[in-house]
């Protein structure tokens, strides 16, 4: 009776065991870097002005099918490649609300491609691409040939994904505002 | 001389204030947004893995990815918008059928030209389940949440696939 009892209170606690170790594993490896990264980049902004930053945010914030590459390729890229995983999304705050759900969009999906090359950009996510890299060093092949294709479809996939979420933000936008009337 | 010495303090105090600053505000970040995440993942990422429900899934999926209509078809289920955001968190799903995936490669049991495009089509759901998060950090409005999370959900319904087209386009003389 005890048995059974001591049992499933060990299969309990063994559950958030793993999860402290995790836990563990995620705070030592990532959040040191993280500080000390976090620091640089915003004494950096610091030191070059805020608006300047802001400036190049607005930049990427105008209207026109122009400016798409600028809002959901350079900005998104540079952003994760600066700030990395989370941080990165902050920088939608420069932009207009309309665009911010493209720009998330684009970003977040830009933080496993750079992985082959920069792995800084999101470490606590490595074996996204790690675990496939894994067996292609398995076979003896060469490994920065795939890390660079992912790279460059990365760089398309994260703009026709800020393409395609811009214009499903527009469509629910003009949806949401014709009930909002209605609804008041 | 001593004007200029007054200067220089000036100027090294500024420095030295604008450092600290940038040290309390990283710190301030990651104890509001980064470690309570951490916090959350970690229990997940626990609960999936004690469990064997991750492994479940995992095991399940793997099998699809022998074929590009079959690495279609995983990238379109994890896709969905119920799905997406569940399989998110700490990219745990992702990582884990990309380690199985990886293991059949390295045995000779998938042909390594289809690294590229099932690299795409295990992460279809990245960051479906931030997204209320993401924008949250990007200073977006309440609105814009209520239809950005749709909206980015949707948007992956499309370019969940259409990624994985793409790698596989590019995957051409890829280890042939």
């Amino acid at each position: 009776m005890f048995d059974v009892l001591a049992d499933a209170a060990t299969e309990f606690i063994s559950w958030f065991q793993r999860g402290a170790e995790t836990f563990n594993g995620l705070v030592v490896g990532i959040v040191p870097l993280l500080i000390v990264l976090l620091t640089a980049v915003n004494a950096l902004i610091a030191l070059i002005g805020p608006e300047r930053v802001n400036k190049f945010g607005e930049w990427a914030g105008r209207e026109g099918f122009a400016y798409t590459p600028i809002r959901y390729l350079v900005w998104p890229v540079i952003s994760v490649f600066v700030l990395t995983n989370p941080m990165a999304y902050t920088n939608g705050s420069f932009l207009p609300e309309i665009y911010k759900p493209g720009f998330y969009d684009s970003a977040v999906s830009f933080v496993h491609p750079p992985l082959g090359i920069f792995p800084h950009v999101n470490p606590g996510e490595f074996f996204v691409w790690g675990g496939i890299l894994a067996g292609i060093t398995e076979l003896g092949l060469n490994e920065s040939d795939l890390a660079v294709r992912y790279l460059i479809t990365g760089f398309i996939v994260i703009y026709i994904r800020g393409l395609v979420t811009e214009w499903f933000t527009r469509r629910l936008w003009a949806t949401q505002h014709e009930n909002a009337p209605a609804a008041a | 001389m001593n004007a200029f010495i007054t200067r220089l303090g000036k100027a090294v105090g500024n420095v030295v204030g604008v450092l600290y600053q940038a040290g309390r505000d990283a710190i301030d970040m990651v104890i509001k947004n980064v470690l309570p995440f951490i916090a959350f993942i970690a229990f997940v990422i626990g609960l999936i893995l004690e469990t064997g429900v991750g492994e479940a899934l995992a095991d399940g999926l793997s099998g699809l990815a022998s074929s590009l209509p079959g690495l279609l078809l995983l990238a379109v289920i994890i896709g969905l918008p119920v799905l997406s955001p569940l399989l998110g968190p700490g990219a745990v799903i992702a990582q884990i059928i990309g380690v199985l995936l990886g293991t059949e490669i390295g045995a000779g049991d998938l042909d390594p030209a289809l690294a590229l495009p099932a690299l795409w089509a295990i992460n279809p759901q990245v960051g479906c389940d931030f997204i209320p998060v993401g924008l949250a950090l990007g200073d977006a409005e309440p609105e814009t949440v209520e239809v950005g999370v749709p909206a980015v959900l949707f948007s992956r319904m499309i370019t969940g696939p259409l990624a994985v087209v793409i790698g596989w386009l590019f995957s051409f003389g890829l280890y042939s």
